[in-house]
């Protein structure tokens, strides 16, 4: 039988698909999108480790981003060596997704856990051995977040 | 080196190799995704665009490819999910569709007349088919433009192989008419 469909890829190789082709300017936008998104990500994954160590340290009373930075510092948790703004980044972000909540006194930003905050470490200590499907969840969120702000700038 | 350095290199070398992947696959398969895309927008940069964030998307998740399928077979899913996210996206429903209609609307052009004749020449078989609605037209595209066998189609449309035989006869049917109508 004679199949007219056969003749389908011809037909439009020759009309619709005629000169149609992904341009290398195109590709090189590919390429250019991928090393940005490179860059980003370098930046804004954090570890699950590293944000419990946060949330640990603001546990037990508000406490302002320096203290809090020299608190990881004796915990020994170093990501933020020379590298502190980045804890601000983070401290944001946590408090952006209610996790952190902030209060000003002495013209000093104090940050202390809200009830989502503290079920979240609650939840990370019980379960140390692999990481609570919660948090997994956040530090997606968290990394997409931070690729969306970064498009804003 | 400590090791801290060593995993960034290493960390490094992966970003290269997912980039060289991503290239391999814009080498191979970047004209054939363009004409997927275009089949199912009907617009040549809507196509090209959308061709465009698909390679970016691939590189996104690239992780999460497992070994089950060819690349190739991944790489047509994600493709073919992205144009369908398009089509349901508020911007294509509410701003492209408004263009359409003004498509609709006579032209006085003088490129009528070159339609008309190219219409003529090749056109009518890409016609009816660019025409079909879409799930026909998929189908019909996947199996006689790419050359997939069915079950490779699939796989990726996620659509069951008896219903896939189903609307390429019903397509078939379709088309005949069309064509019959036209002449």
């Amino acid at each position: 039988m004679n199949d007219p469909l056969m003749k389908l890829k011809n037909s439009m190789k020759k009309t619709v698909f005629k000169d149609f082709s992904f341009s290398d300017e195109r590709k090189n936008a590919v390429k250019e999108a991928i090393r940005s998104n490179q860059s980003q990500q370098q930046y804004n994954t954090w570890k699950a480790e590293t944000i419990m160590a946060v949330l640990g340290s603001v546990q037990q009373q508000p406490m302002q981003g320096y203290d809090i930075s020299i608190q990881l510092f004796q915990k020994g948790e170093l990501i933020f060596q020379n590298n502190e703004g980045q804890l601000y980044t983070l401290l944001h972000l946590l408090e952006n997704k209610e996790i952190l909540t902030s209060s000003w006194s002495d013209n000093k930003k104090h940050y202390a856990l809200t009830p989502k905050g503290k079920k979240y470490l609650a939840a990370y200590k019980q379960d140390n051995s692999h990481q609570p499907v919660s948090l997994k969840h956040l530090l997606e969120e968290a990394s997409l977040w931070a690729q969306q702000n970064l498009k804003n700038f | 080196m400590n090791e801290l350095e060593l995993m960034a290199v290493t960390e490094e070398n992966m970003m290269d190799e997912r980039e060289q992947i991503i290239d391999h696959l814009m080498h191979e398969y970047s004209d054939d995704i363009l004409h997927l895309a275009y089949t199912y927008v009907k617009n040549r940069t809507t196509a090209e665009d959308l061709t465009q964030e698909i390679f970016i998307k691939c590189y996104e998740k690239l992780n999460q490819f497992n070994q089950q399928a060819t690349m190739k077979t991944w790489l047509y899913r994600i493709a073919i999910n992205h144009c369908k996210d398009y089509l349901k996206s508020w911007h294509y429903r509410k701003i492209m569709l408004n263009d359409k209609i003004l498509d609709w609307i006579p032209s006085k052009s003088t490129h009528v007349e070159k339609e008309i004749i190219t219409k003529i020449e090749e056109n009518s078989l890409t016609d009816a088919v660019m025409n079909l609605p879409l799930k026909y037209r998929e189908i019909v595209y996947l199996h006689y433009y790419e050359e997939l066998p069915l079950a490779e189609i699939s796989k990726i449309t996620s659509v069951n192989i008896n219903t896939i035989k189903t609307r390429l006869k019903r397509a078939k049917e379709l088309l005949k008419d069309r064509m019959i109508k036209e002449v």
